[in-house]
């Protein structure tokens, strides 16, 4: 079945599919169509939606009830991610599953409330203090708001951490045909939140290794749960003990950065004996695709990668992408950010950053100039 | 005041003789400096959790930050220890999550600063938790500063030469909005577990602010004890007891009755659209459809969008206008096209669709830039007004749809150049407009579509 629909609200579809029964969020452009459809969609299948007085109140509200056994999901744009900020830390302290939509606008500040951009990417790696991993995930069109929200479910419940869909006006709010056959088809099946089982001795924080999940246990349910944003041990006690503190940031590095090819969303358009490898994520990609498709028209060679697991950074397949590529093209609606992360692994080839940050997108033709690719 | 101002507590015990139910003796002596109120207030709610006989797993505790947030780790029950001022967001969210759960948030005057817009809207809610306010006028953890119920003229480590800001009477500030209950006490004299008690039991919000005493700072330097607080309640306005008692629904409860009226069901399926007709069309078309507030620009975009998917093309829909969507331009992009879609820019259109002056200063610049093969439908009144390479065709637009009705000018301009361009069938889009829209709207639209197309034939 097709429909011509918004990624807002391929969002919301993929969200309930995926067994999300909480939202709260506060309104703003371009995120606050994911609150109005959560709040009409939600009681339909029995789940809760509610404005909060504040995007603090919002994320705090699907923390406790994500503790409680819901699934939660919240949404909203730049300088709501900047209310979100400490909560977001809190969420990695407390092992909290939640999927937080950031539909990007022009920053910073208020910035331009209806015009797109992708100035948060780094913001939303580093949001918080202590600069531990994060999850964030780039839907590119209106078919991947479904898919990478049913995925940012998933990798929420299964590492117990918060994930960014790092969306973005150009995205969101962009109808476009959407198969919710192929969709379905194509997202993974939900995953179902594991929990302890009634008569084991429950530790919140308890895991075999380091980089396995613990198992939880809802508030209000068979065992006492315990919870803080302190530093803790695995009965989440406080603690000072550096051993202890050390193995807590451990677990919480290794949960992810161990599993980071679990979480590896990503299109590759490997070209043999390509010299140029256009990289991209999110809107941007459209154009990278539109530019390879000319580029190749006329001859060329070129390869391409399109991420959209854009955190934790899919090495393996970046690498991969690499070999025996001299050149690589990053278009971003921004000053240039993802580009750092790809400097990193590219030593030796020519990098060639695309970046517009005026509101409107970067054109294939300007890749394809820029990118020596006419 | 009295010359022993701490006598009142000094000899408190730090640990309990007899260890009560809900507090683990293997945690004991609590870490509070000796001689602190929050020791006598961690007492009154083990008295008041075992007069209650609560199943321990049916109550959670949620605590702030500051020295009275590490009083859950003393208790043998759920507890949620989250950021500075938040506790009230988290204890809504559990109890939004499972209504029947007892929920009892503890923050200090710090929190309920910090906090105050969680504190304003949980009373408006009336959201069914218990919230117990130490307020010991400072901000202990962090030493000594002011806080807001800091009294006037009081020394602290931030108001060396006395406190300018007016305490705030925390109860009066809620009172307006009718919560459950509104209670205040201290940790001097007698009662406080009947408070507890009693906001426990209510079902909608309760707030127990207890005047408390912070021996290491502000409480101990103002010589705080029975007679002085009390003094202070009489001299404030701010009297010991219940203010108020509401009779307003608790929120959790009404939310579920208000709006999950239904059995939950899985989500109903959407309507979908259905290839109905072909398209000739062989390459990317951009539709740039200009107007104003008020004339459905949008809407008449959606029916171009879905009348091409209809006939079996891909379609994207961008929309640009300002916030205050009443006033001022209205401008959509679409995209049509055989092939996938990537680039959903529109930088030099095939078509575009002038209806309103907003409109076109909006897409003056692209106009200027624009192939010289682009087809500008124009109303006649604009057309001069438009500087443009492109073919300008000025037709009677707005005229038309005065007759058919003025609603359907995007329809009316649309079925112009659907006459001379060869997009897709009309019946289509008259079928777009059956599927999609209510049933007077949509043969609205279908009049202006055929008013368009003799318009644009002729
Ligand atoms: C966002 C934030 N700002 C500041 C702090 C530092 N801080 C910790 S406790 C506290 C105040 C505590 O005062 P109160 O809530 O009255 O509790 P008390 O220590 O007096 O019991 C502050 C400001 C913090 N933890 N988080
Ligand atoms: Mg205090």
């Amino acid at each position: 079945m097709i429909e011509f629909i918004e990624g807002n609200d391929a969002v919301v579809r993929g969200a309930i599919d995926a067994g999300c029964r909480f939202f709260a969020g506060y309104p703003i452009t371009p995120a606050s169509s994911i609150l109005v459809s959560m709040m009409r969609e939600l009681p339909k299948v029995g789940g809760v939606a509610v404005q909060g007085e504040d995007e603090i109140a919002s994320i705090g509200m699907c923390i406790g009830a994500a503790m409680t056994g819901y699934k939660a999901m919240t949404a909203t744009s730049g300088p709501g991610i900047s209310l979100y900020s400490e909560n977001v830390g809190l969420a990695i302290m407390g092992e909290t599953p939640l999927v937080i939509v950031n539909v990007q606008r022009q920053g910073p500040a208020t910035g331009s409330a209806t015009k797109g951009a992708d100035g948060d990417i780094e913001f939303m790696r580093w949001v918080t203090s202590g600069g531990l991993p994060m999850i964030i995930l780039a839907p590119e069109n209106v078919q991947d708001c479904y898919t990478l929200t049913v995925a940012a479910f998933n990798f929420a419940e299964r590492y117990r951490a918060p994930v960014f869909l790092a969306s973005q006006k150009e995205v969101a709010m962009i109808r476009e045909v959407f198969d919710y056959d192929r969709a379905r088809a194509e997202a993974p099946p939900a995953f179902a939140r594991p929990v302890a089982a009634v008569d084991c001795v429950y530790e919140p924080h308890a895991c075999s290794a380091p980089d396995q999940v613990p198992l939880m246990s809802p508030i209000g349910g068979p065992h006492l749960v315990r919870y803080t944003t302190s530093t803790h041990d695995q009965r989440a006690y406080l603690t000072g003990d550096p051993e202890i503190i050390g193995a807590m940031v451990e677990h919480y590095q290794r949960k992810i950065e161990a599993h980071a090819e679990e979480m590896g969303l990503y299109d590759e358009e490997l070209e043999p004996g390509a010299e140029t490898l256009i990289l991209a994520y999110g809107v941007s990609a459209r154009s990278a695709r539109a530019a390879v498709k000319k580029a190749r028209a006329a001859g060329r060679r070129v390869s391409l990668l399109v991420l959209k697991t854009i955190f934790p950074v899919q090495e393996k397949a970046i690498l991969r992408a690499l070999e025996g590529v001299s050149r690589v093209i990053v278009p971003e609606m921004n000053l240039g950010q993802y580009v750092e992360e790809i400097r990193c692994l590219a030593a030796g080839r020519e990098i060639i950053p695309i970046n517009r940050m005026n509101t409107t997108l970067v054109t294939p033709s300007e890749i394809l100039e820029r990118g020596g690719l006419l | 005041m009295s010359p022993e101002p701490l006598e009142d507590l000094r000899e408190e015990e730090q640990a309990p003789e007899a260890c009560p139910s809900y507090v683990l003796p293997e945690m004991l002596p609590y870490g509070f400096c000796p001689g602190c109120g929050h020791i006598k207030i961690a007492g009154y709610l083990d008295e008041a959790l075992r007069r209650l006989n609560l199943p321990k797993n049916r109550v959670v505790l949620v605590t702030d930050i500051g020295c009275i947030g590490i009083i859950d780790k003393y208790y043998d029950m759920n507890a949620f220890h989250g950021l500075h001022g938040r506790v009230i967001t988290y204890a809504s969210g559990i109890k939004l999550a499972d209504p029947d759960l007892t929920v009892i948030a503890i923050m200090g005057d710090g929190g309920a600063g910090i906090g105050g817009a969680h504190l304003l809207s949980v009373a408006r809610r009336n959201l069914g938790i218990t919230l117990i306010v130490a307020n010991n006028f400072n901000y202990g953890m962090t030493g000594g500063q002011h806080s807001c119920t800091t009294p006037l003229e009081a020394v602290t480590a931030t108001t060396s030469k006395g406190n300018l800001e007016v305490p705030l009477d925390l109860l009066e500030t809620l009172r307006p909005s009718k919560p459950s209950f509104l209670a205040r006490t201290s940790v001097f004299g007698e009662g406080q577990v009947d408070l507890l008690v009693e906001a426990i039991q209510t079902p909608g919000f309760a707030l127990v602010d207890i005047w408390d005493f912070c021996i290491a700072y502000v409480g101990g330097r103002m010589a705080l004890n029975k007679r002085a607080i009390e003094n202070m309640m009489e001299e404030l306005e701010m009297p010991a007891g219940v203010l108020y008692r509401g009779t307003r629904p608790e929120y959790a409860r009404a939310w579920r009755d208000l709006y999950l009226t239904d059995t939950p069901a899985a989500p109903a399926p959407p309507k979908g659209l259905q290839v109905v007709g072909k398209s000739e069309l062989d390459h990317k078309v951009g539709i740039l459809m200009a107007g104003g507030a008020g004339q459905k620009i949008r809407s008449a975009a959606t029916l171009v969008g879905a009348a091409a998917i209809m006939s079996g093309l891909n379609a994207t829909q961008k929309d640009d206008y300002p916030i205050t969507v009443r006033t001022g331009h209205s401008v959509s992009e679409v995209i049509i096209s055989p092939h996938e879609i990537n680039y959903t820019g529109i930088d030099d259109p095939d078509i575009v669709l002038l209806l309103a002056r907003e409109g076109l200063t909006q897409v003056a610049r692209k106009l200027k830039k624009c192939s010289p093969t682009a087809r500008i439908y124009v109303d006649e009144s604009l057309a001069p007004a438009v500087d443009s390479p492109g073919q300008i065709i000025a037709l009677p637009l707005n005229a038309t749809a005065k007759e058919v009705g003025k609603l359907a000018i995007g329809p009316v301009a649309f079925g112009a150049a659907l006459a001379r361009e060869n997009l897709f069938p009309v019946e289509v889009f008259e079928m777009a407009a059956r599927a999609l829209q209510k049933r007077a709207v949509a043969e609205g639209n279908i009049a202006g579509l055929r008013a368009g197309l003799t318009l644009g034939k002729a």
